[in-house]
């Protein structure tokens, strides 16, 4: 479950300059977005480049709190003046597909996979476990062992997908994910993308493909300069 | 095991990531001064405590001419080899007016007192003679031919001291809180003009000063040392995280807490500060020990015996009682000694701890 309420944010605040970017323009990259979706529910981010796609997972995903505005993750109220540790714990349950991955270079495709389970803490075998499964499941079973720059994009967009669901997150966002692939790896991708939403994750992609957004119709959320102009949430 | 093994694969690469060579370098560097500073800081604490503890109450009488007859106040003595130095000590020639008195003011050992020294006497006696009729004092003990040898040994060789016309030396313990009194020094004053009294309480007084301030500045260094370690540390520890910017920013975003990132570089930091404070601290060894063997021969036993110098308490005693005290302190030395690497890993995981939670706050 996601709830945006009159949620407000803008770059070059203190708070964030170190970690996005070092702007120091004030550019607002939403504003007054309101949206929920219920839990398994999928939803398409759609609108032009600079729309303020990026900037909306990023701040579901709890890289920047909002400066105005409600914003509620997974029952959980996120705003100034939360604990940290609630963030991080709440940052567990959320899986994130970044546009470049962020896969670590020195670790192995499988030790990359198994990352989100190692913070839990999770015993060892079942680290195994679960890391096999996931890796057959996004088809990697032969590379686990390959560094990231030795596997192709569509290969590193498929082992990101495998970290960002492994601890069976209850939010999955997935910034175009699909940017840089052929279709039939595109299409790949967004059937694993629903699956992970049929399981009860509420899941979340940005894209400017069109076509593929015919391909699998679902409500989609549309943003235009930090607005939000179309929500299509009642839908299944 | 393959779980610590398989907690360290989360990216950070520590090892790597953090200037160990140098990190362990400077540490070593610190404890090193660390170690030498706290060596030298026992060294004036013992010397102190030694000084309070047992100099307080000794007194040393140096008469010259010793075997001249007591009686013999002529010009002669006045030229003595004792004259130059009389008066420093208040020893002024003869006073006969506190002579006088003397008997009235000792209530106990009064019979014995001033007509102990009778005229047959040498100056020596005589004064041992006065000095033991005095109820200030516990114990007069003139010292012999060999034990006069063996305190200047260390300066004159082992046949020297029985060739030079010396002084008679009286070690004079005094009853506990108390002082000769101007009649005894009067006395002494008059049986052999020259003669010299040390009253170790000024010294000791001074070197207790001195003492506190060498302490008080040990106290300081060794702060000082700290401080600039842990700026050290905190600096390799921002390399560290400079250098690891990015894997950082991917656990946080996974939900690793600050504790899990802050113990991390503080577990790798406190290793490394931990060999590098063993490392300072054994290569302070050799230099420590070297002192303590050149002072070995001056440490030999027997009763410490001060102010035999003809200007006092020189330098080279002081050595010679920093040897003697330093013989009987190793545990402490050792046990502060064993503290410096697990100070330094200390500093260094508290250190690491602070500047990785303070560089995680830039995310939220
Ligand atoms: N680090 C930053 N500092 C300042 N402004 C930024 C930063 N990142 C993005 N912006 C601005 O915020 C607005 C939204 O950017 P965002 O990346 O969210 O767009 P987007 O919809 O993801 O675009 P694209 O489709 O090209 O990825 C833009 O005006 C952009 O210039
Ligand atoms: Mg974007």
């Amino acid at each position: 479950m996601i709830r945006l309420s009159n949620v407000t944010w803008r770059y070059g605040s203190p708070t964030r300059r170190a970690a996005v970017g070092r702007g120091t323009d004030t550019a607002t990259a939403l504003s007054n977005v309101t949206f929920s979706v219920p839990q398994g529910g999928f939803r398409w981010l759609l609108g032009p480049s600079g729309a303020g796609k990026s900037s909306l997972l990023r701040l579901l995903h709890l890289e920047a709190l909002p400066q105005s505005g409600e914003l509620e993750i997974l029952g959980t109220h996120v705003g100034v003046g939360v604990k940290r540790a609630t963030l991080a714990r709440l940052r567990q349950r959320v899986g994130m597909v970044h546009q470049d991955f962020r896969l670590m270079p020195t670790l192995s495709i499988s030790d990359n996979v198994a990352l989100p389970l190692r913070l839990e803490r999770r015993d060892e075998a079942a680290v195994a476990d679960e890391v096999a499964a996931i890796l057959r499941w996004v088809g990697l079973s032969e590379r686990s062992d390959a560094l990231p720059a030795e596997l192709s994009g569509g290969e590193q967009q498929r082992a990101a997908i495998a970290r960002a669901v492994i601890a069976r997150p209850g939010v999955v966002l997935a910034d175009e994910p699909t940017n840089a692939l052929e279709e039939s790896q595109s299409s790949r991708i967004v059937g694993m993308l629903r699956e992970v939403s049929t399981l009860g994750a509420t899941v979340i992609v940005a894209t400017h493909n069109d076509a593929l957004v015919r391909r699998f119709p679902a409500p989609a959320l549309r943003l235009e300069r930090g607005r939000l102009t179309s929500d299509e949430s009642n839908a299944p | 095991m393959s779980e610590a093994k398989g907690r360290r694969r989360d990216g950070l690469a520590l090892s790597r990531a953090l200037p160990d060579r140098s990190l362990l370098a400077m540490v070593a560097a610190m404890s090193l001064l660390a170690s030498l500073t706290y060596a030298g800081a026992v060294g004036a604490r013992a010397v102190s405590s030694r000084w309070a503890a047992g100099a307080a109450n000794l007194v040393t009488v140096q008469v010259p001419d010793p075997e001249k007859p007591a009686t013999d106040t002529t010009a002669g003595s006045a030229t003595s080899m004792g004259e130059a130095t009389a008066h420093k000590d208040g020893v002024s020639d003869a006073s006969s007016a506190h002579a006088a008195q003397l008997p009235a003011s000792q209530p106990e050992k009064q019979s014995g007192s001033i007509n102990a020294a009778t005229p047959d006497m040498t100056r020596a006696t005589a004064i041992e003679a006065v000095l033991q009729a005095s109820p200030d004092t516990q114990l007069v003990h003139r010292l012999n031919a060999s034990e006069i040898d063996r305190l200047l040994a260390p300066w004159l060789g082992a046949a020297g001291a029985s060739a030079l016309p010396l002084p008679a030396v009286i070690e004079v313990h005094l009853s506990r809180g108390a002082t000769l009194s101007p009649n005894v020094i009067a006395s002494i004053a008059k049986i052999a003009p020259g003669s010299l009294i040390e009253r170790n309480d000024e010294w000791r007084v001074r070197l207790l000063d001195i003492a506190r301030s060498l302490l008080a500045c040990a106290a300081l260094a060794i702060l000082l040392v700290g401080a600039i370690g842990a700026a050290v540390i905190a600096m390799a520890t921002r390399l560290g995280l400079g250098a690891r910017r990015e894997s950082i920013e991917i656990l946080h975003g996974l939900g690793a807490v600050d504790g899990y990132v802050a113990s991390r570089f503080a577990r790798r930091v406190a290793g490394l500060s931990l060999a590098g404070g063993m490392a300072g601290t054994l290569l302070a060894l050799p230099p420590l020990a070297g002192i303590a063997r050149l002072m070995a021969p001056l440490s030999g036993g027997g009763a410490l015996t001060f102010g035999t110098g003809e200007t006092g308490f020189s330098m080279a005693e002081m050595v010679t009682v920093l040897a003697t005290l330093w013989g009987e302190t190793p545990p402490a030395l050792l046990w502060g000694l064993g503290v410096v690497p697990f100070a330094a890993a200390f500093i260094g995981w508290i250190t690491a701890q602070v500047m990785v939670r303070v560089w995680l706050r830039r995310l939220p």
